[in-house]
């Protein structure tokens, strides 16, 4: 819940929080330098010993948490609160060290803002309301500051900077995906609805439901029940396939993090996209692990285009375990002995399959690692990882080259983004068999078993059969099923897809195509930063004219007259002293211009009813407005 | 009252714990390549940019104006009277107010409603005697983020005085008396004859007040007496050498207060001045402010 952080270190924070609002009132306060002192080295001794070492992110997120907490026994000062605020802000960074997602993104925000607020209620002291006012400032700072920071985050130029540190990745991290399948490993995620990824078809294309075959890591070595992939992808090589054609299905696949290494694309990508390779067995792999969200193009072909098999391949591809029972043995044999063609073998083998009474199951029960036997002769009941490992090493036994290829079937569609999402749970296992014409050949076992797998997607595969575990469960599927909440599913979902694409995945590279694209094209990264500048500094003085505009005195029409008529007396003369009433300068005024002494004490007269009378009449304000426009003409051109 | 039209921004010290952290948060950015924390750090970079023009109009049509300060001892408290007249149709919060060339008095308004004023009284100790010019007024706002100050200065033309510090032997020098004069001398003030009544000037010891006029419905009057000018005690600056003027203008100023408590009529011979004995509190201030001008 607190993204691997040791529970004691909220739990902390809490009592420090609820300690301060028991002292604030009472005015206790944290004096004894020495307690601190200890408290202090308590506090880091237990992080030690927590996570047995003081390096990585978690470690250095709880020390920051738990500073705060100490700092919030002890300030008092608007100054030290300001320091705890900025101390804040750093925690958002660790947030987002932990996870990018949507949902903690905007949990992140009100964080920040309510920094904001607090910051804002810190330096207005005992000004009235201490709630309101200080909100509707800070809303209207966020405000305010929001096309400043898309200006920022679009235009400051990004580094791609040579130095480097690299965070230790949180020990929490989930990935559903992994480069071995055992029995039940891809059970455990059917009821997972993490994101795995989400794809685009620019051109249109899409291939149907049942085609969409993500294809993920290829796993060859054969340990019988179970298949992993070659230990290092150190026979990497460059892709050397040439596009055929036309013929591709563009996909724009944004891809989740999941701390590995593997990519995905359709059946069968037939070039690596930038930053990734295509390793034997045509998977795409890359470079660096996929620590945050990626998006990339890949074209993918219908058909694979190597057509020859070393015989050093072959070899290995053939390799069966040793312990295999002789049961098993003997019924692969029986269908290579039949038959020299393999077409006709894998037909055999599927229908062994299909008739043979096997089902599909979530919940097979366990099977250990070499009860292949228990599988196919007894239980034969089993989820896609079986059907697929168990077919592949009948397969080998037949003389038939074979792999396990785990990827991803299907898709849901998302209408409001028009992208397709995959989830951990639409994690699938297939075969691939090589078949001396054609090359490899996908085999999917489980389409003979479950065809409405294939067909439909596991959810509704499962709510049909009602094979989900457990009644709650399939209530809050039922309930999630519901067409309003589908729809907002749906639409949150494709909000996630924007700040995917378009908030996470803009790094140098998008933003050098993005200026490019706006006619900037030519900006080094310095003149990029003078051009932000100066839209930055023109933004900031709009808000301030605008500011000043707004906040600007508002017009006392008595007053100005008033102000006219004294100007225009002190030209005469008869300047108004700050200390004198309207009374007296105007005695002072009528001795010292004596032609207009009767306008002045008229003026002064309606002045004091305007300013004084307890009810003035609305008239008398025209009247005022008359006599000082008589006085200023009547003078007009005199000086003294 | 000229008013510096521009205010003047510069950056607090919390700006550079600010600063630090967003140069963290940039690197930590750069060399992740994390567009989350890039949103952060412009997230603050703009919210610190937007605080420039909100901490600039903080004092955008505030007004300050020093009232009439009371004259006071050296080494006493001068109160000095500030009315800060909010004149935009926006609040105002957290204005502090300091005299940047008289000491360290800082007071703090934390809020004036829109065409509203304030009123703070700024305290701070008197200098030496003599006559002092206020100066200038500052205004100065960290509001609302605190990385920021804004202040603008006020020129204050108004002087307030400070009389010699009281000090030295409190017995009023009863040898120095004069020798009796002729009767017409008379001083009018306090003493014993009834001299008749003037208007009430408002300081003076309501012990004179002809209360049973005003029970007659008519305003205040002050009685007035007369006293023979026998005894007249006159503070003759050069009548006793001194060592050291500061010191003896001290010796002065505790024997006017002396005189005046103890009700003694009391005059004043300066080299250039000559204050006639009289009583009572204009004649009081009026011999301390010779002696707080004295050259």
């Amino acid at each position: 819940m607190f993204g691997g952080l040791a529970p004691w270190i909220p739990i902390l924070f809490l009592i420090t929080l609820a300690a301060k609002f028991w002292m604030e009132p009472r005015g206790y306060r944290l004096r004894s330098v020495l307690f601190k002192v200890v408290l202090a080295a308590v506090t880091l001794g237990a992080i030690f010993f927590s996570y047995g070492s003081v390096k990585g992110i978690e470690p250095g997120v709880s020390l920051i948490v738990v500073l705060m907490s100490l700092k919030i026994l002890e300030a008092h000062t608007a100054r030290e609160f300001q320091v705890m605020v900025i101390f804040g802000w750093v925690l958002c960074l660790c947030g987002f060290f932990l996870s990018q997602d949507l949902a903690v993104a905007l949990c992140l925000l009100v964080a920040f803002s309510l920094f904001l607020v607090a910051l804002i209620q810190f330096h207005r002291g005992s000004s009235p309301g201490a709630f309101w006012p200080p909100l509707h400032l800070g809303g209207k700072f966020l405000g305010q500051a929001l096309p400043l920071v898309v200006l920022l985050f679009l235009l400051f130029p990004r580094l791609t900077t040579g130095f480097r540190f690299q965070i230790m990745q949180p020990s929490s991290a989930t990935a559903g995906f992994s480069d071995r399948l055992s029995p039940g490993s891809i059970a455990t995620l059917a009821n997972s609805s993490q994101v795995a990824f989400r794809v685009e078809f620019p051109d249109g294309r899409i291939p149907s439901p049942a085609a969409m075959y993500w294809r993920g890591v290829v796993l060859s070595h054969d340990e019988g029940f179970e298949w992993r992939a070659p230990d290092s992808p150190a026979s990497i090589y460059p892709a050397t396939i040439p596009l055929s054609g036309d013929e591709g299905i563009r996909q724009w696949i944004t891809i989740e993090p999941h701390g590995g290494h593997w990519m995905f694309a359709l059946d069968w990508p037939s070039a690596p996209p930038p930053g990734a390779s295509l390793a034997p067995g045509n998977y795409l792999w890359s470079r660096e692990p996929i620590r945050k969200p990626r998006r990339y193009e890949v074209k993918s072909s219908p058909a694979i285009s190597d057509k020859e098999l070393a015989p050093r391949e072959r070899k290995m591809l053939l390799e069966v375990p040793a312990w295999l029972s002789p049961a098993v043995r003997d019924l692969a044999q029986s269908w290579s002995s039949s038959s020299h063609d393999p077409r006709a073998v894998v037909n055999r083998a599927l229908q062994f399959f299909r008739s043979g009474g096997f089902q599909y199951s979530l919940s097979p029960g366990p099977y250990k690692q070499r009860d292949l036997d228990e599988f196919l002769f007894h239980r034969r009941l089993g989820f896609c990882e079986h059907y697929a490992s168990s077919f592949a090493t009948l397969m080998r036994l037949a003389g038939i080259p074979a792999r396990v290829v785990v990827g991803y079937l299907g898709g849901e569609y998302n209408e409001f983004g028009r992208f397709f999402l995959i989830r951990q749970a639409d994690t699938h296992a297939w075969c691939e068999v090589w078949l001396p014409e054609s090359g490899w050949q996908r085999v999917d076992p489980t389409s003979v078993v479950a065809p409405e797998r294939i067909n439909l997607g596991l959810d509704s595969f499962l709510a049909r059969h009602g094979v989900a575990n457990g009644t709650s469960n399939t209530f809050a599927r039922n309930v999630a099923q519901q067409a309003i909440f589908t729809k907002l599913r749906l639409a949150w979902d494709s909000i996630n897809y924007v700040w995917d694409t378009r908030v996470l995945s803009f790094d140098a590279e998008a933003q050098r195509s993005f200026v490019a694209e706006i006619g900037m094209s030519d900006a080094n990264p310095f003149s990029l930063f003078m051009r932000t500048l100066m839209m930055a500094v023109g933004l900031l003085a709009i808000y301030g004219g605008w500011m000043r505009l707004r906040t600007r005195p508002r017009a006392d029409r008595v007053k100005a007259l008033y102000g006219r008529f004294c100007r225009k007396a002190a030209r005469l003369g008869a300047e108004r002293q700050p200390w004198e009433g309207p009374l007296d300068f105007s005695r002072r005024a009528a001795d010292l211009v004596p032609d207009q002494s009767r306008r002045i004490r008229d003026i002064s007269n309606t002045y004091i009813a305007l300013r004084y009378s307890p009810e003035p009449t609305p008239s008398i304000l025209d009247t005022f407005a008359r006599e000082v426009n008589a006085f200023s003409l009547a003078t007009r051109g005199r000086a003294r | 009252m000229t008013e510096h039209r521009f205010s003047r921004v510069s950056p607090t010290a919390g700006v550079a714990g600010l600063l630090f952290v967003m140069a963290a948060i940039w690197y930590a950015a750069a060399s992740q390549n994390n567009a989350a924390a890039y949103l952060l750090l412009f997230c603050l970079t703009s919210v610190f940019l937007i605080s420039i023009p909100h901490t600039l109009l903080n004092l955008a049509g505030l007004k300050a104006t020093a009232e009439s300060v009371k004259p006071t001892f050296a080494g006493h408290e001068v109160s000095l009277p500030v009315e800060i007249v909010n004149e935009s149709s926006a609040a105002r919060s957290a204005i502090a107010l300091t005299l940047p060339d008289s000491g360290s008095a800082r007071e703090q308004v934390d809020h004036i409603p829109a065409g509203k004023a304030a009123r703070v009284t700024l305290r701070f100790s008197a200098p030496c005697r003599g006559e002092h010019l206020i100066g200038r007024l500052c205004l100065t706002t960290i509001y609302p983020l605190g990385f920021l100050r804004t202040s603008k200065r006020i020129t204050a033309p108004q002087r307030y005085l400070v009389y010699p510090k009281p000090a030295g032997d409190p017995n009023l020098p009863k040898a120095r008396t004069r020798a009796r004069q002729n009767k017409s001398s008379q001083q009018l003030g306090e003493g014993d004859d009834f001299a008749g009544v003037r208007a009430y000037v408002s300081g003076e010891s309501q012990r004179h007040i002809d209360w049973k006029a005003v029970a007659r419905g008519q305003p205040l009057m002050t009685k007035q007496f007369t006293a023979e000018a026998d005894g007249l005690l006159y503070l003759d600056f050069a009548a006793v050498p001194f060592s050291d003027l500061e010191e003896w203008l001290s010796q002065l100023v505790l024997w006017v207060i002396e005189a005046e408590r103890t009700r003694l009529p009391y005059g004043l011979r300066l080299p250039a001045v000559e204050i006639a004995p009289s009583l009572g509190h204009s004649h009081f201030h009026h011999c301390l402010r010779a002696l707080a001008l004295f050259k």
